[in-house]
């Protein structure tokens, strides 16, 4: 039974609601005026290793709707220092763009990045490939943005001079040798590149080290202390680099060149095998009349991840500073659009991360059976992005640059990155936990 | 009493602003860097762990490398001077063209060190130029891996240093001879005395102050201030291998590269309190190159 008071309360009650529901309409209301007005900030990098990607955002940033989106080009040296600092201070922009591997799980292991399942589409987190290093504790902290194919590539015409068929190149190690004996006796430089800025070592690792390894899981494992560099099985890379050194095929200017002009001296016809990168590719492709092979590094290792192409991934991700997370994954999912792939395509020359990118508009066959070849056939990430900082300046960079100036042996370089391993398990007391519990999920994976 | 004591802090109000301002310009970072040097940093902030970054950046054989690597640097302090000096007077003497010698041996110092470095850094690639000369002169001996070998790389970037910071050193001896009473040289001359003789007793004596002054900041240079040299030569990393790396590279790797700001900071502090222990000596010189001129032109 309702009393008179009771009504006259309840019409109170109705009245005080409607206010206050007025009220947070207006506040909400005003609120979402403000988000609207103050709209997404992305902070991301890539136009110094992919010129025209600062046209592509910008392109893309007017072409979206739905909200005011401001970027900003971050330097190299600070991509994670600047996050992380802002992140801590509740500053962090929406969007951040984030390297593969450690150089962003750091920042999940703090807090700092948001999980992108539940946020973007199933499907298009699939389709972007963000890779398995973006995988910790069931979720995935990234979406692909780029691919960075990784490959060995040669001179066909230094290798038709040499005897070799160009269209064959060596896929085991015994192969290499033969290859790299008869190049030298053509009378060039067989293998290298340049190494002085030390790139080159950490290319030699990801390519070779994976060779000896059934999951990446292990690898972390090295650094843990659960397994060891001292054991042959692990430093067989470094063996096999000080072979190379031993036999002269190495080009004598190596450890005085930097990685890029060592690059092109596979192109300019003066170094017969090299490392290089796919955004390289098309230019090199073209300077050359179509005249550069790529390869699968030569197979000596007996792990199950021997012989498998080599893809990195560069990707975005949002930060928990986002204050609207599901517009930040709409952008995201706007740029994964297939007019947006196309657009990326038009601006930079390069493929977007995104299996149902339509490669009929690719030209240059050599660009689109290296997609076809390692963007869509099975492959696997590098693992140099599963080393901490410390090791990799440490041991991953010295240990290439001493075995190729001859100043140390491929079992001495496994003694170096064991003390640096241990070295780095001191310092850092606090990761040893989030990297073993990273191991066990990418054993699994 | 009180008007006294408001008068006596007049000019501190005076300066109060100023103060403020430096405090908080060199005061904040200073009393943070100390603070992080005792924390266990990650992101912006970290658990206090007393002298456990101290004891690691200690114990690590590559912060000793590093001051290994400085203190080798200070070899090149000598051969700046003598080459300063001797530039100097002869400049001073004025051979025929010196105001162009004048000018080319100023402009190192006027390019900024990563122009110069990665100039050098081409020349001397082990297929560069500076090789290429001595392969066409049959010095195929001294055709070294400059940059590329761990055994040769720092003496590279030393060359360069010294190429580089005698040009300030040649700077300041030329001013201060300058300012040389020429009567006395003149009377020596009349007396005899040879071009070394008036050289050795009386140029080099009369600019001790100086002398001293450049080899103290040359000392702060060469421990605190060559980062810019090594980065660019070392390829970015103090390489080869380790090779070239110094106290300040090992504090930017810390920092940027290995995410350890809590043993950047450590390091940072070390390398501060040495710098700090510097200045005495070099205030010290100034005061005698000051009183020095003075002297000379009164």
């Amino acid at each position: 039974m309702t009393t008179p008071i009771d009504c006259r309360i309840s019409r109170r009650d109705l009245i005080l609601t409607s206010a206050l529901a007025g009220a947070g309409a207006a506040l909400g209301g005003a609120r979402n005026a403000w988000a609207q007005q103050k709209g997404l900030d992305i902070w991301w990098w890539g136009e110094q290793e992919l010129p025209g990607l600062q046209k592509f955002v910008d392109s893309s940033i007017a072409a979206y709707k739905d909200t005011t989106v401001k970027s900003m080009l971050q330097d190299t040296a600070v991509v994670i220092s600047q996050f992380q600092t802002a992140a801590a201070a509740g500053n962090a922009p929406d969007i951040q763009y984030l390297w593969n591997g450690i150089y962003h799980m750091e920042s999940v292991w703090l807090g700092y990045l948001k999980a992108m399942n539940g946020l973007v589409k199933d499907d298009i987190i699939k389709a972007s490939k963000p890779t398995i290093l973006s995988h910790f504790g069931g979720n995935i902290y990234r979406l692909g943005w780029y691919p960075l194919p990784m490959f060995w590539c040669y001179n066909k015409v230094l290798f038709e001079k040499a005897g070799l068929d160009p269209e064959n190149p060596p896929k085991t190690w015994d192969e290499l040798l033969t290859a790299c004996d008869k190049l030298k006796s053509s009378g060039v430089d067989a293998i290298g590149g340049g190494i002085q800025d030390g790139y080159w070592s950490e290319w030699y690792i990801s390519h070779s080290l994976v060779q000896n390894l059934d999951n990446f899981g292990e690898m972390v494992q090295l650094f843990i202390g659960d397994k060891d560099f001292r054991d042959p099985k692990y430093h067989e890379h470094w063996v096999k680099l000080e072979e190379l050194k031993t036999k002269g095929f190495l080009n004598k200017d190596m450890s005085s060149l930097e990685l890029y002009p060592g690059i092109d001296l596979v192109v300019a016809g003066k170094l017969g095998i090299g490392q290089t990168v796919g955004t390289r590719l098309p230019a090199d492709s073209k300077a050359t009349g179509g005249k550069i092979g790529y390869m699968v590094m030569p197979v000596f290792g007996k792990g199950k991840l021997a012989g498998m192409p080599l893809v990195d991934m560069q990707g975005l991700g949002i930060s928990s500073n986002a204050e609207d997370p599901a517009a930040a994954a709409a952008f995201l999912e706007f740029l994964n659009s297939p007019e947006r792939l196309k657009a990326f395509w038009d601006t930079t020359g390069w493929l977007p991360s995104n299996t149902t990118f339509d490669a009929s508009v690719i030209a240059d066959e050599s660009v689109r059976t290296m997609w076809q070849k390692w963007g869509l056939a099975p492959n696997i990430s590098n693992i140099t992005n599963l080393v901490p900082g410390q090791w990799y300046e440490r041991a991953a960079i010295p240990t290439g640059q001493k075995i190729v100036a001859g100043e140390i042996s491929g079992e001495q370089a496994g003694e170096l990155a064991s003390d640096v391993a241990k070295e780095w398990r001191e310092f850092n007391t606090d990761m040893v936990d989030n990297y073993r519990k990273w191991a066990d999920d990418l054993a699994k994976m | 009493m009180v008007m006294k004591s408001a008068l006596r802090l007049q000019p501190y109000f005076y300066v109060l602003p100023l103060i403020v301002l430096l405090a908080f310009v060199f005061g904040y970072p200073i009393v943070r860097i100390f603070e992080f040097s005792f924390k266990m940093v990650r992101g912006v902030d970290g658990p206090w762990i007393g002298l456990r970054n101290y004891e690691l950046v200690l114990s690590q054989g590559l912060f000793w490398e590093s001051v290994l690597h400085n203190l080798q640097l200070l070899l090149a302090i000598p051969a700046m001077i003598a080459i300063s000096l001797l530039v100097s007077i002869l400049l001073y003497e004025r051979l025929p063209g010196w105001k162009l010698y004048r000018i080319i041996v100023f402009i190192p110092f006027i390019l900024a060190v990563p122009i110069i470095a990665v100039v050098m850094k081409r020349m001397f690639q082990f297929s560069g130029p500076v090789n290429e000369v001595l392969r066409w002169f049959s010095l195929d001996f001294m055709a070294l891996d400059w940059i590329g070998s761990s055994n040769v790389a720092l003496w590279t970037v030393m060359i360069l240093i010294i190429w580089r910071e005698s040009a300030l050193g040649i700077i300041l001896f030329l001013a201060r001879l300058m300012s040389l009473d020429e009567s006395i040289l003149e009377a020596a001359k009349l007396d005899g005395a040879t071009w070394r003789q008036r050289v050795w007793h009386i140029i080099i004596p009369q600019m001790r102050g100086v002398i001293e002054f450049f080899a103290v900041v040359s000392v702060i240079t060469m421990l605190a201030a060559v980062f810019a040299y090594i980065f660019i030569m070392g390829g970015g990393r103090g390489g080869p291998g380790t090779a070239t790396m110094v106290i300040e590279l090992y504090i930017f790797n810390a920092l940027i590269r290995t995410s350890l700001p809590g043993i950047a900071a450590a390091a940072s502090v070390m390398l501060f309190l040495v710098s700090v222990l510097l200045i005495f000596p070099l205030f010290s010189a100034r005061r005698r190159a000051r009183a020095e001129e003075v002297g000379t032109q009164q």
